[in-house]
């Protein structure tokens, strides 16, 4: 993933990469067709903050099947992701039962972590689908 | 659980497309396996989300299931398996030179303003503004975001910058200042829209002539209109920002927005405490009292219209019920309004919070069906958290206050006196902080 597409996943306009480029160059008047001469320039300060540094982690290691496996189903508190998630083990019932589930409501609001819960999973599980952004 | 080791795919539906891969890249995982699916989930019947399971990512276009458990078997690409630090920059520190009229375009046609004209933030007058405070324009101010590590971090400077584009004088800068220092920038990103108030106390009210008195809340003073706007500048610029369709999801926006509710307190016409001092600190220190919540709405007189003691308190309290369980309440008082609740007997702000409190009930009933109490309540009911635990067992009929405590619901008196007003905001105390520091 290159500097650009990272940048715009963190939410940054890329435009300002161009304006980066562009404030790279020495400054020099800018006349042309359409721009009174004489027209003061200004240099403007940027109003944005300082962000922070992207740790990356490696992923977890995929498995080589599901067959056998149990999977949790972690329900954020969402409307309605109850009751998609149960669609989602009946899914694995009916076309993989090999699968076992595990439906979990995760406690507290949908931001906050869970740690019981995490190592529940972790002890007990193989993987995980939680749901549902909205 | 993927730093636990635990392969991990998330759900979400499609409406929120940027937000998950954005959050997902700024959390070390931009490579995490999210699979979507269509957009609202709730609301739907049985039916229409086993066939939702059944069918196709409405992204990827692959079926929905089928991709899942690929997401969970497919070897990981080197990609996935990348890890270090990266440093991520917000840009250039200057635009420019252009004209000024250029550099409103650019500032505008890049997101860093709300639309309407700013005072173009030149070294000139970004220094002028720097002459409000005593501290470094290098210091750091404050951050946003999980904590220090993981946070982005702003300047005296970069506040300052901010101030100037509202159209900040020099002198409000140790309100915008302190404001910053929070980390509790305006224009949170829930799709409920949230709007945010703030209450200024101390002397500074009258050094910087702020309005308290007529139109205390409309546009008719400099600070009141720009220390407000200044805040949500920051909320644009200082942090991850707010950008419609990648981290802010406001489904219908919040008017409150442009320059917030900024309630500078009638200290001298209150018949009561200062909101401040209530928090601890003394009356002579100047401090700026922050909230979050949803809206403003205007209470309709009292109640017992043409008697002789009109009841105040009775109106305030049937505005209640009417407010969501997610955010307490601000109740804004006229002095008139204020004068005459204590006349009926509420010589402390305390005495008509606890009143209000025990005399404002719902139905057990009510309180569990209302959406946000489910979403956002019931979880901490789950947890044990008291007192929801109890009250989500409680028999349909039985009569439980809108909230917890009587902490919850905050007064503040500002007003011009030409009538016995109130204003009941939705909203939650967030904190306090000193203005003085920043001086």
């Amino acid at each position: 993933m290159n500097r650009r597409q990272l940048l715009s996943l963190l939410g940054i306009s890329p435009a300002l990469l161009a304006g980066a480029q562009a404030n790279a160059a020495p400054a020099k008047t800018q006349t042309g067709a359409g721009e009174a001469a004489g027209d003061q320039k200004f240099i403007a300060l940027s109003p944005k903050g300082t962000p922070p540094p992207v740790q990356r982690f490696p992923m977890a290691p995929t498995l080589k099947t599901l067959d056998g496996k149990t999977v949790y189903l972690v329900d954020t508190g969402f409307f309605g992701a109850d009751l998609l998630l149960k669609q989602v083990a009946d899914w694995f019932q009916h076309n993989m039962p090999s699968v076992k589930t595990v439906y979990r409501r995760k406690a507290g609001t949908y931001p906050t972590p869970d740690p019981a819960l995490w190592k529940e999973i972790k002890d007990n599980g193989n993987a995980v689908i939680m749901a549902i952004g909205h | 659980m993927e730093k636990m080791g635990v392969p991990a795919v998330a759900m979400v539906t499609q409406a929120y497309v940027d937000l998950a891969h954005s959050t997902a890249a700024q959390r070390g995982m931009p490579t995490l396996r999210i699979a979507f699916t269509p957009h609202p989930v709730w609301g739907k019947t049985i039916p229409q989300l086993h066939a939702l399971v059944d069918g196709s990512d409405p992204v990827t276009g692959k079926p929905l299931m089928k991709e899942i458990v690929g997401y969970l078997t497919a070897p990981l690409t080197p990609e996935d398996e990348k890890s270090g630090l990266f440093p991520v920059s917000a840009g250039p520190a200057t635009f420019g030179p252009d004209t000024l009229e250029n550099l409103q375009a650019r500032f505008m046609n890049n997101g860093m303003t709300d639309f309407l004209p700013i005072i173009v933030p030149t070294e000139k007058a970004v220094n002028e503004m720097l002459k409000g405070t005593s501290h470094h324009p290098d210091e750091v101010v404050g951050h946003v975001g999980r904590g220090p590590a993981d946070s982005y971090k702003y300047t005296v400077r970069q506040v300052a910058v901010n101030a100037v584009m509202a159209g900040c004088d020099p002198s409000y800068f140790p309100v915008v200042l302190a404001i910053a220092s929070t980390g509790f920038l305006a224009l949170g990103g829930s799709t409920t829209s949230f709007g945010y108030a703030m209450i200024i106390n101390g002397p500074i009210r009258d050094k910087l002539n702020m309005n308290y008195g007529i139109g205390g809340l409309g546009p008719f003073a400099q600070p009141n209109a720009t220390i407000g706007r200044a805040w949500t500048l920051m909320g644009k610029n200082l942090g991850p920002g707010a950008i419609p369709g990648q981290n802010y999801y406001g489904g219908q926006g919040n008017q409150l927005n442009y320059n917030n509710c900024v309630i500078v307190e009638d200290e001298k016409n209150s018949p009561w405490t200062p909101f401040h001092v209530q928090k601890g600190f003394k009356p002579e220190e100047n401090v700026v009292s922050l909230f979050d919540g949803w809206d403003l709405r205007f209470g309709d007189g009292a109640k017992g219209a043409g008697a002789i003691y009109p009841k105040f308190d009775e109106q305030i309290s049937s505005m209640f019920p009417t407010l969501t369980r997610m955010f307490n309440a601000l109740v804004i008082l006229d002095p008139l309004t204020a004068k005459a609740l204590k006349e009926q007997g509420y010589d402390t702000k305390e005495k008509l919070t606890d009143w209000l409190w025990k005399n404002t009930t719902v139905s057990a009933k009510e309180y569990r069906e209302s959406f946000l109490a489910y979403v956002w309540l019931y979880p901490r009911a789950l947890k044990g958290e008291e007192p929801y635990a109890t009250w989500w067992k409680l028999p349909d009929d039985a009569r439980i206050p809108c909230w917890p405590k009587a902490d919850d619901i905050n007064l503040v008196v500002m007003g011009g006196q030409t009538n016995t007003f109130f204003q009941v905001g939705n909203m939650n105390y967030v904190r306090s902080v000193s203005i003085d520091k920043w001086m």
